[in-house]
């Protein structure tokens, strides 16, 4: 008796301890990353964004792959000319603690982005130069003025997440009171955040009814998460770890893979050079080998889903004659080609860098450049990558990705070629002249503007190496109703999940 | 002893202090925070700010004295990433190194030294080889690749065990069992080396001639006196785990101070690399006082 007693309580013991089984209704999460701030003025940052962003925090405007801006915390907008726009706001929206959202809260999130007592990346990132003020017309209707004049104003909205009046200016929060579909309920550091849905939601409910995002970093294991049923979605995950054609998705993740050249420095500042390198490299080899199938080599620094992206330029040929018939008439014209080129890459940046810079160091060595390949990891890149840069630097081409899902091409433009850039390598002022007009055209005048800048960078200036528009991986539980797209890079909306 | 643990706090805490200045100056030589907590975009305008904030502008000098007389207060200052007290991240990943740590060596240096001391009793023997061959694999196999295959054979294969997390009793089950076979197979070779010399020495045989019995013999008479070496190796190898197990931590989503400590660093997190740097080395210098007690425990020859 006393033995079984015994037995049964250790029984009892396990049995509690066994994982609960996932309800109907949840999901689990798993990221690469752990959020280190939840505050929803940091949502533009990919960890943060995927978990805060369209869930707990909405913005005013939204950018929806396919169908472009669409209205969300506000029903409509119109230009009143000088920079303002008026943002007439949706009435009835209340946050996840029952207050009313309305123009003072949007006026309040937009100074609090900027606060000089924070770093909210969403004001530093997207508004920094811009000086920004507000007009309450009435509780649903806002002005809002831009210095200099945006023409994208409405577009800029979409990044920003509207916060409760009441929030701090000098404090980040820890747990963000939202309007979202979803509350934030709990976040236990290291191990998991746990949201819900808010009863409150202006636009009803959604087959989600709670979520639990766990952090993995290891890509395999969170590939392993989803195949056991731990987990319903897993982001991130490496090409290797992609097996199963069931369950795997690959989508263009709004990142492009490029070489930034300097076109300050000899032999790089030579453009038969720039185009040699151009030509010295074969994309095509990358594709299906160390870089997913899928993966578009590039023309242009943001995705082909951008406004203004020229789809006329093509990648440039591979074709390593050419390039040697580059290099031997610089080399005619006195340009010192032999000299060595340092060629950066930035560790763990993407699956299989190590491998991708070594092949890429091999085709330009190939052509004859006098190329050295140097990993460092991103402190150290970051020095290399932005200005400003050493005077003895000496030729470099950086390897490099850049992010832009926000649809058009001014929150790229500026800091990779513009003088001024804080990642350019190339001082020309036609260029800075035609990034200006473009940022301040609208419109098709703007797409074509766009398109001319495109052209000009790839085909004339040939300024840097671009490679390729990535894609990304995720693993999707068989029982979900969900397609990754290029938003899941920054943003994953539970209320777009449901349940076969 | 009490004059013994006085110096060895003594000495503990000056090895301390040097410790926290080598990191507090070297950290800084290794690049801005301003450039990695920020977007890439950001201007300098934003980065300088951000400086300003954090009292990164501020001279070296005086950061280090600020920093110093904060520490004393035991405030050891805000995490620029998680904006909340260092400290308070610290402590809640040591809290599972802890843990992870406890639990694996104990069962390491239980079952190390009951298979070694056999192993060693039955040298050349079939259980003796068959130990042998295992410790070794143990001792030289990489964790990283033995927790991929563990995942790979337990989880998803047989589906006995969850890939990772820390939920239940089941999930601390392939953490531990991979963070236990290194020491496991080191531990047990250093005991096995050390009991075959004791078993040599002359009290033994004198013990057999008296015709004491072989578990006592092992156990009682041998083990006592082999364990110096082998609680030198228990306390190196759970100064490994203090310090973070950090592949470990990492595959198996431990939120231990490893993984923590290793993520600082990268973010150049000033206040949480110190903060984490100080916690680990407090409790090893802690381990060490306890080593050598239990020296002393061990072999009364050793006099403080």
């Amino acid at each position: 008796m006393k033995y079984s007693n015994y037995f049964k309580s250790v029984l009892v013991a396990i049995l509690i301890s066994l994982p609960l089984s996932v309800k109907a209704n949840d999901v689990t999460i798993v990221l690469s990353e752990e959020l280190d701030i939840v505050d929803p003025c940091e949502a533009s940052r990919s960890n943060i964004g995927r978990v805060i962003a369209q869930n707990v925090s909405e913005t005013i405007t939204e950018l929806v792959p396919g169908k472009g801006l669409q209205p969300r915390l506000a029903e409509s907008w119109e230009d009143q000319g000088n920079g303002t726009w008026r943002f007439n706001l949706r009435k009835g929206v209340l946050f996840s603690d029952g207050s009313a959202f309305d123009a003072e809260d949007v006026a309040h999130s937009l100074k609090r982005i900027k606060s000089d007592q924070l770093s909210c990346e969403i004001g530093i990132k997207y508004f920094g130069g811009i000086e920004i003020s507000t007009n309450i017309i009435d509780a649903h209707t806002i002005d809002i003025t831009a210095n200099p004049a945006q023409p994208i104003l409405p577009l800029l909205m979409s990044v920003v997440t509207a916060m409760r009046s009441t929030e701090p200016m000098d404090k980040y929060v820890n747990s963000p009171v939202g309007t979202g579909p979803y509350t934030f309920d709990q976040y236990l550091r290291g191990m998991q955040i746990n949201l819900s849905a808010n009863t409150n939601y202006w636009g009803g409910s959604s087959a989600v009814k709670s979520a639990k995002y766990i952090f993995r970093s290891d890509s395999s294991v969170r590939a392993a998460m989803v195949s056991t049923g731990e987990a319903d979605i897993a982001t991130n995950i490496a090409l290797q770890d992609a097996t199963n054609a069931g369950t795997d998705f690959s989508y263009p993740n709004s990142e492009t893979l490029y070489l930034r050249v300097d076109n300050e420095v000899a032999p790089t500042n030579d453009v038969r050079i720039r185009r040699a390198l151009n030509h010295a490299v074969d994309r095509e080899a990358f594709i299906g080998t160390i870089l997913a199938n899928g993966t578009i080599p590039a023309t242009g620094m943001t995705p082909p889903s951008t406004i203004g992206y020229n789809h006329d330029l093509r990648p440039f040929s591979f074709d390593p004659k050419k390039a040697k018939e580059l290099i031997a008439q610089a080399k005619a014209d006195g340009v010192p080609v032999e000299k060595e080129i340092r060629l950066i890459g930035r560790t763990n940046n993407f699956a299989n860098v190590q491998e991708t810079m070594e092949a890429l160091q091999a085709m330009l060595q190939d052509v004859g450049f006098n190329v050295k390949l140097e990993m460092y990891e991103v402190a150290e890149w970051l020095d290399l990558y932005s200005k400003p840069y050493a005077a003895d630097r000496g030729p470099i081409i950086v390897e490099a990705m850049h992010d832009n899902a926000n649809g058009d091409p001014v929150f790229s433009m500026f800091f990779k070629y513009a003088t001024g850039g804080a990642q350019s390598g190339r001082d020309d002022l036609k260029l800075d002249k035609m990034i200006a007009d473009a940022t301040a055209a609208t419109g098709a005048k703007r797409e074509a503007m766009w398109k001319n800048t495109m052209a000009y960078i790839h085909d004339e200036a040939v300024i840097d190496i671009l490679l390729f528009h990535m894609v990304g991986f995720s693993r999707v539980n068989e029982r979900l109703d969900f397609i990754p797209t290029i938003k899941t890079n920054s943003e994953l909306q539970l209320s777009q999940i449901s349940f076969k | 002893m009490t004059n013994f643990l006085i110096k060895r706090a003594v000495t503990s805490a000056l090895s301390l202090f040097i410790l926290v200045v080598l990191v507090f100056f070297l950290i800084r030589l290794t690049g801005d925070p301003a450039s990695l907590f920020l977007p890439l975009d950001a201007s300098e305008e934003a980065k300088e700010k951000f400086r300003d904030l954090n009292g990164l502008n501020d001279p070296i000098l005086h950061q280090f004295f600020q920093y110093f007389s904060d520490l004393i207060r035991l405030d050891f200052g805000i995490s620029l990433r998680r904006a909340e007290p260092a400290i308070d991240s610290v402590l809640r990943g040591f809290k599972w190194t802890l843990q992870l740590a406890a639990i694996t060596m104990s069962l390491v240096a239980s079952l190390a030294i009951i298979i070694g001391s056999i192993a060693a009793f039955r040298v050349g023997g079939f259980f003796d080889r068959i130990v042998t061959f295992f410790s070794l694999i143990g001792a030289s196999a990489p964790d990283f690749w033995i927790a991929i295959v563990a995942i790979v054979v337990f989880s998803v294969g047989l589906g006995w065990l969850p890939t990772s997390g820390t939920g239940t009793i089941f999930h601390w089950v392939l953490p531990i069992s991979v963070l236990f076979i290194r020491p496991f197979g080191l531990i047990l070779q250093v005991v096995r080396g050390s009991m075959l010399n004791v078993l040599n020495a002359g009290y033994i045989k004198t013990a057999r001639a008296k015709g004491v019995k072989d578990t006592p013999i092992v156990f009682v008479h041998g083990l006592r006196n082999a364990m110096l070496p082998v609680v030198t190796v228990i306390g190196d190898q759970a100064a490994g785990i203090l310090n973070g197990a950090v592949i470990v931590e990492t595959i198996f989503g431990f939120p231990g101070v490893g993984k923590l400590m290793i993520d600082s660093i990268l973010q150049r997190d000033f206040a949480v690399v110190l903060a984490s740097i100080i916690i680990t080395a407090v409790a090893i210098f802690v381990m060490n006082i306890l080593i050598d007690i239990i020296y002393a425990i061990l072999d009364p020859r050793i006099r403080y």
